[in-house]
């Protein structure tokens, strides 16, 4: 619990000993930056980035990690031993799956000659212990059927040992045998929050946060507030020392010292380290101490310290107004108002180090009741019990504590795990084993590239469905051109490409020169429209202006009220009508070439666009990897991808992960504009690419919650094409009624009978909805990414959990190409899934809990209530359908080459060697499966439990379930 | 129908649903969640049809007033409980804002709270709600007017508290409760003293004629205690005057029940009393005094903590506040046919507000975009004007929320407590004063003793 282990190898630096004051300055500023690490990464919310929430942890193996993590957050590692128990007895795990998993872990011997740690283990798992809670043994044990009788579901084996025992000897004996250890001491407070709850009673925190909340809350607020914080630009700590040191100003309760401290400080013209250094003196906390007890001080405000550290590091993440943030100044805020209560509380302010913490009382008869349980299990009459040698039973009863309840859930997720990495593995050897016969063309009638996101899988399937002459092919969502774009319509650049990447060239969506007067009047419009909309918005809430609008023009808002809570489709028309009728839509283009070699904006040091050999480039990024090298089809439309919802903070999540949380369509559209480009044809037949006379690129946009697919550029298409697009158009038609009604099938609101075009409109409605807490369930589910070519992975059903990442080994003799796309698509998928995995096992610690009370706050993030922390995470409603598994990588490649382009690159060497993620290997040549093992090992797949059915279609497999499918092979019935 | 039994109808629909819902739930009757969807939106039809209908009738017959009685309730000597109903022109407005906005918000909630495990109680509590709303309307005495009151009271308190598994949602619905318990007071104490005083508590014994116009039967200094106590329950309801902090604290409920209690119906109940009782009210120049002061330093004092207020729905409780304390002023001003406008837009406008609040992020992005990333500071009209050193007071003054916790806390809820205490050393035995040691581990239970 105390120091979390990121400090040992976190890469700080540690300062050169310097003595004095300046060293304890430089051992605080170390400090902080180590405890930091526990805070949780996560930016302003108006752009949502997935990453793994235990980021900090990354440098050590999962399973100790979460076990880790769970005890210092309090939060849980895994899902609850019940709902292990429940997918035991619904098949999702095997009790072979039990006995593999035991079979990884050391062994050892028990009662020498009769048992060992491993038949132990398998005992308590299956079929599982009974929940023993101290308060209710002796209810069990007078009026519940304990004693009466041995439980019910024992092994056969266990019961015929049993036979001949009754369990009133048996619990005699185990009431003899096991002995009491109270071993948990009263131990002392990590911070003085506990030693005033265990004195007096009174919640310090309760004290200290909601001023905390108001004053950071205000500081950081991006412009909900009227009136900004006065003298914000001095810093969190000055404001707040020149605003609550006011005179007249009634302070809370036990809060009347903070004005003095202010006071204090000021005069004393304290800086910010000095604050803290002189609370920690105050305190008592010892210069070793120091690190646990400011992690202990940060954590229980976690969201907004975690806040006040992102936008520290990175200024620009602010969305409107950048604010000079400091967690050293949040720290020496929270130290000056906790001096001040504790102050006032407790008499003095070093007394608390000396009050003792009652552990949680451990009832007596819960060892002997768990023991009780096993001892069942295994199959130990009291006789036997009662004539073990002291060493043997203290053995045996180590043992049995040591297979605890967070060791239980260890083994039954790996467990769990296993048997989803067998239903996936095996089926897809099948698959590949019998490649589907493509229809006999000569050329596709078209190629389209999605994102790699799982969402997309059905799509893809479905138009693949719809026209067997087509093929999808997946890459990563920025499709290779990492842009600061700006639109039309959007006031700033922003970044559009993975998190990771800092974009370096800049594209602006500009007017077409005719088109320059629709323009100026759009953005005259656009101006009116805002300066009212702001007015608005202003003057509702004020006293003066609010008077006159609430009582003259209240009454107008019940039409939107009305229409769009009862009826979201046609109020969402009427407005798209109406900004059709009166907002000009001048025709657009990117500017996007760059002729001389350097040309930097002067501010952002950004290069205008790019060369053609610039471009060559980032096509060949795509294409490479994908294999596409030549025989393209005559169209190939790339569809960007993103979601649009409303009344949802969280619809930045839903967008594109690999454009940073925003949609992926100017990608899309640049890099088609790209790819048509004679130059760099011309550039890319040069590196082995050879693109056809007559393929002609286009960009579109897909957007995931309400299944709208639209294209760009259509005009600049030359005629001969129309009949390609008119074909490809009428298929994703197709396909997206096909992909809706999928989707419905988990949505509970939707109801049994909703199919086919009502699908469509059905998810159409919730992108429209106000009252749609799931506008769409976004990576939720996902589970598998499969990096390989397409035609692997082709008329099978992956149940939109799988990321489709093409990749023809074949094509890619050095693994350049390898190394690229794993570099890319390995932390996005991971950061995705592990972000998912957290949020489902513990969704109000490592989540955001429900959505419903969530209350926007400073434009930055969601707090419970009026005054709370910021909840960071993913919402309830956002994880309820997923399955909280590692991801299951399966690359097709060997483990060698796998390997050499892991170890080439540390942040994989993370995730693969610590086992965030799980991988396995599908030989190029013979598909046989190879899956990684820890280390450099790899075991290659066998068994054959695992079927793959066969279906005529998608829908034919999905129809009327709602729960998670196992993969199955669509072959279409031939009509013949 | 007859216009009186639409009436009888209109209230009486929601709280059969109520008790129907209620008794299944008891029972253990599962019911699923469509269904109770399907039954929502049709009951919200119907008294949507029902209020329409009453609206036509009334129109058509030129009614200007219908009474229901249903006789009295019970008697005790010279005391009756009158179950009369009454709908009038100032009913007919608050009755149509009720049915619509809970309907809307009714069907709102269907989606929003799609597979929470408290979706059954939260529609058993609107029901409830809806019926206590109905009630204070259409009640024709303060008597019946106080069971709605109370009804909207708990319903209110309960979904604050709706997330029972945290504890600030039921800490701060506690600490409303207590707020309405203490405004309850004064309008309990109203109908005590208005039957002592004048034997009887029904509005037609109190005026006479028809509203707006309605002429105030009752005067003396009697008249003004009553009317004395009517604002100060008033108050309580919308959260005016000593009663100003809490509607924050009502923010910890689902979206939805925070739009309807504290932005539309709820909130509004306390201005219908005053609207009702409007010709006491101006007969007594304390009580008139009483509520134009209220009124106007509750809004001043809104509009100073709306101004630093960093997120959606605290925003828009002190906005909400603040046109509160106007439409009491208006009220004691005299402006009574403008005050039910005023009423009627308030709420309408804030229920789509607060069900917006989570739409907040997206509208600021796309008007910031709109203005081209150049939106107009604000902040910077009236409080430019005053010396910085004010300002920053000013400014901290409306950060602690105009200190109302602290005063509650230190001058009103501490001395309580102590004086509590005191009080308990009377009554408590002296082994019972000091607290319970800490139990010892219990023994194993004797084995022996069971057969």
């Amino acid at each position: 619990m105390n120091s979390p282990s990121c400090s040992e190898t976190c890469g700080c630096t540690s300062a050169a000993p310097v003595a004095g004051t300046d060293a304890r300055h430089a051992k605080l500023r170390l400090v902080l930056e180590h405890a930091s690490h526990c805070l949780p990464s996560q930016g302003p919310m108006g752009v949502f980035v997935h990453h793994n929430t235990l980021h900090a942890f990354q440098h050590q193996d999962f399973e100790s990690s979460v076990i880790e993590a769970a005890e210092l957050f309090e939060a849980e590692p895994f899902l609850t031993e019940e709902e292990y128990q429940n997918a035991r007895s619904e098949g999702r795990i095997l009790d072979e799956d039990i006995d593999a998993v035991l079979a990884g872990e050391p062994d050892a011997e028990v009662l020498p000659g009769r048992l060992s740690r491993r038949r132990l283990r398998r005992a308590l798992l299956i079929p599982g212990v009974r929940r023993v809670n101290g308060l209710d043994i002796a209810w069990q044990i007078e009026e519940g059927d304990w004693l009466s009788h041995f439980r019910r579901d024992l092994p056969p084996a266990s019961a015929h040992l049993l036979t001949g025992d009754t369990p009133l000897k048996l619990w005699q004996a185990c009431l003899k045998r096991v002995e009491f250890h109270a071993d948990l001491q009263p131990r002392t407070p990590r911070r003085p929050h506990e030693a005033v709850l265990a004195a007096t009673g009174e919640d310090l925190d309760r004290v200290v946060h909601p001023p905390m909340i108001r004053l950071v809350g205000a500081y950081l607020d991006q412009g909900i507030a009227y009136w900004p914080m006065p003298h914000r630009e001095l810093g969190l700590l000055a404001a707040a020392r020149r605003i609550m040191s006011q005179p007249f100003a009634l302070q809370r309760r036990h809060l009347g010292a903070v004005r003095g401290e202010f006071l204090r400080q000021q005069q004393q013209a304290m800086g910010v380290e000095d604050v803290v250094l002189d609370a920690l003196e105050r305190l008592g906390v010892p210069e070793a101490e120091w690190e646990d007890y400011v992690t202990a001080e940060l954590l229980p405000l976690r969201g907004w310290a975690g806040m006040v550290h992102m936008l520290e590091k990175d200024v620009t993440l602010a969305p409107h107004d950048r604010i000079r943030c400091s967690l050293m100044e949040f720290l020496a805020l929270r130290l000056t108002y906790t001096l001040a209560a504790l102050q006032d509380i407790m008499g003095d302010t070093t007394s608390w180090r000396s009050q003792r913490v009652e552990a949680p009382n451990i009832d007596r008869l819960t060892p002997v009741a768990r023991f009780f349980d096993a001892a069942q299990l295994l199959g130990l009459p009291s006789y036997e019990l009662e004539a073990l040698s002291g060493a043997d039973f203290q053995r045996l009863s180590s043992e049995v504590v040591a297979c605890n309840e967070i060791e239980r859930r260890r083994l039954l997720h790996l467990a769990y795990e296993r048997r989803h990495e067998r239903s996936i593995l095996i089926p897809l050897a099948k698959h590949r084993a019998r490649p589907l016969s493509m229809p006999a063309v000569d050329r596709l009638a078209a190629q389209v590239l999605f994102c790699i996101d799982e969402r997309e899988e059905s799509f893809r399937r479905a138009l693949e469905e719809v026209d067997p002459c087509m093929e999808t092919v997946g890459a990563a969502g920025f499709f290779g051109v990492a842009i600061n774009y700006a639109g039309l319509d959007d006031a700033g650049g922003v970044s559009l490409c993975p998190v990771v990447v800092t974009p370096a060239h800049a594209v602006r969506e500009v007017a077409v020169g005719g088109h320059a007067h629709l323009q100026a009047k759009r953005q005259w419009l656009r101006r009116a429209w805002a300066k009212l909309t702001r007015n608005a918005f202003i003057s509702s809430r004020t006293l003066v202006r609010g008077w006159i609008s609430t009582a003259c023009l209240g009454l107008l808002s019940l039409f939107p009220l009305v229409f769009r809570v009862l009826s979201p489709r046609s109020y969402g028309r009427l407005i798209r009508r109406l900004n059709r009728a009166f907002l000009p839509e001048p025709k657009t283009e990117v500017t996007f070439m760059r002729d001389d070699a350097e040309s930097h904006d002067a501010t952002t040091g950004l290069l205008q666009g790019f060369t053609e050999e610039e471009m060559a480039e980032r096509v060949l990024s795509v294409l490479g990897p994908a294999g596409l090298h030549r025989a393209h089809a005559r169209l190939v439309v790339v569809l960007g991808h993103g979601s649009t919802s409303l009344n949802n903070p969280y619809e930045s999540a839903y967008c594109c992960g690999a454009c940073g949380g925003r949609t992926g369509a100017p990608n899309a559209r640049l890099f088609a504009i790209m790819a048509n480009r004679p130059g760099v044809r011309t550039a890319l037949r040069s590196r082995g690419v050879v693109i056809p006379e007559d393929t002609w690129f286009l960009g579109g946009y897909h957007d995931t919650c309400s299944d709208d697919i639209e294209f760009f550029d259509v005009d600049l298409m030359p005629s001969s094409h129309r009949g390609d697009l008119n074909r490809v158009q009428q298929s994703l038609d197709r396909a997206r009624v096909l992909n809706a009604d999928e989707r419905v099938r988990r949505f509970g609101t939707a109801g049994p009978g909703i199919q086919g075009e009502r699908a469509l409109r059905h998810v159409q409605a919730r992108a429209e909805h106000i009252a749609e807490p799931r506008p769409e369930y976004g990576h939720c589910t996902n589970a598998v990414a499969f990096v390989g070519r397409r035609t692997r992975t082709r008329g099978l059903f992956l149940d939109r959990r799988a990321f489709l990442v093409s990749y023809d080994p074949d094509a890619d003799p050095e693994d350049k190409s390898l190394a690229r796309v794993l570099a890319a698509v390995i932390p996005v998928c991971g950061g995705i899934n592990l972000e998912y995995y957290f949020s489902t096992v513990d969704n109000e610690v490592y989540g955001s809990g429900t959505k419903l009370p969530h209350n926007i706050t400073g434009l930055v993030g969601v707090m419970n209530g009026f005054q709370g922390d910021l909840r960071t995470g993913l919402p309830l409603q956002t994880v309820e359908v997923h399955e909280p598994v590692r991801i299951l990588f399966i690359v097709e490649t060997t483990p060698e080459r796998l390997m050499g382009v892991v170890r080439a690159n540390p942040e994989l060497v993370e995730f693969v060697c610590n086992q965030w993620i799980r991988l396995a290997t599908m030989d190029p040549c013979d598909g046989h499966i190879e899956v990684y093992r820890g280390g450099d090992r790899f075991e290659p797949l066998t068994g054959d439990e695992e079927p793959l059915p066969v279906t005529p279609d998608s829908r034919t497999w999905y129809q009327g379930k709602s729960g998670h499918l196992p993969l199955a092979r669509i072959e279409p019935v031939c009509a013949a | 129908m007859t216009a009186e039994s639409l009436t009888l109808l209109l209230v009486a629909a929601p709280g059969a649903a109520f008790v129907i819902l209620g008794m299944l739930w008891l029972l253990g009757v599962g019911l699923s969640e469509r269904l109770l969807a399907n039954l929502t939106k049709a009951l919200y039809l119907l008294l949507a049809l029902v209020a329409c209908a009453l609206f036509w009738q009334m129109w058509r017959g030129g009614l200007t007033t219908v009474r229901v009685s249903a006789g009295d309730w019970f008697s005790v000597a010279r005391y009756h409980f009158p179950l009369a109903l009454l709908i009038d022109r100032l009913s007919l407005p608050l009755v149509g804002v009720t049915v619509v906005l809970a309907g809307v918000v009714g069907a709102f909630s269907v989606r929003y709270l799609h597979r929470d495990p408290g979706f059954f109680r939260f529609f058993l509590l609107q029901y409830l709600f809806t019926f206590g709303a109905l009630l204070v309307f259409t009640a024709d005495s303060l008597d019946l007017l106080l069971c709605g009151w109370e009804l909207v009271g708990i319903t209110s308190v309960l979904l604050i508290g709706f997330f029972q598994n945290r504890p600030d949602p039921v800490r701060n619905a506690q600490r409303v409760f207590g707020i309405y318990r203490i405004a309850d007071l004064g309008l309990l104490l109203a109908v005590f003293l208005a039957h002592h005083w004048f034997h009887t508590a029904s509005w037609h014994g109190f005026f006479s004629g028809e509203w707006p116009g309605h002429v105030n039967q009752l005067d003396g200094a009697a008249a003004s205690v009553v009317a004395v106590l009517l604002v100060f329950a008033a108050s309580g309801k919308s959260a005016q005057g000593p009663f100003c902090g809490w509607l924050v604290r009502a923010m910890e409920g689902p979206t939805p029940s925070s739009a309807v209690f504290y932005g539309a119906i709820s909130v509004h109940a306390g201005a219908y009393l005053l609207l009702r009782i409007e010709p006491l009210l101006h007969a007594s120049w304390v009580a008139t005094s009483l509520v134009i002061f209220i009124g106007l330093t509750t809004a001043s004092l809104g509009t100073l903590v709306h101004r630093t207020c960093a997120d959606a729905k605290t925003s828009l409780a002190y906005a909400a506040q603040t046109q509160l304390g106007l439409i009491f002023a208006e009220i004691g001003f005299g402006w009574t046919t403008f005050a039910v406008v005023h009423l009627v837009s308030h709420a309408v406008l804030r229920t789509l507000q607060f069900l917006r609040s989570p739409s907040m992020l997206r509208d600021y992005h796309r008007v910031h975009a709109a203005a081209g990333g150049q939106i107009d500071p604000t902040g910077e009209q009236y409080d430019s004007l005053l010396p910085k050193s004010v300002q920053v007071a000013l400014y901290r003054m409306a950060l602690g929320r105009g200190f109302y916790d602290a005063i509650l806390d230190r001058f009103i809820v501490l001395p309580a407590i102590a004086l509590a205490r005191l009080l308990g050393v009377f009554e408590s035995h002296p082994e019972r004063r000091s607290p319970p040691a800490a139990e010892p581990t219990a023994p194993p239970p004797s084995v022996s003793a069971i057969p």
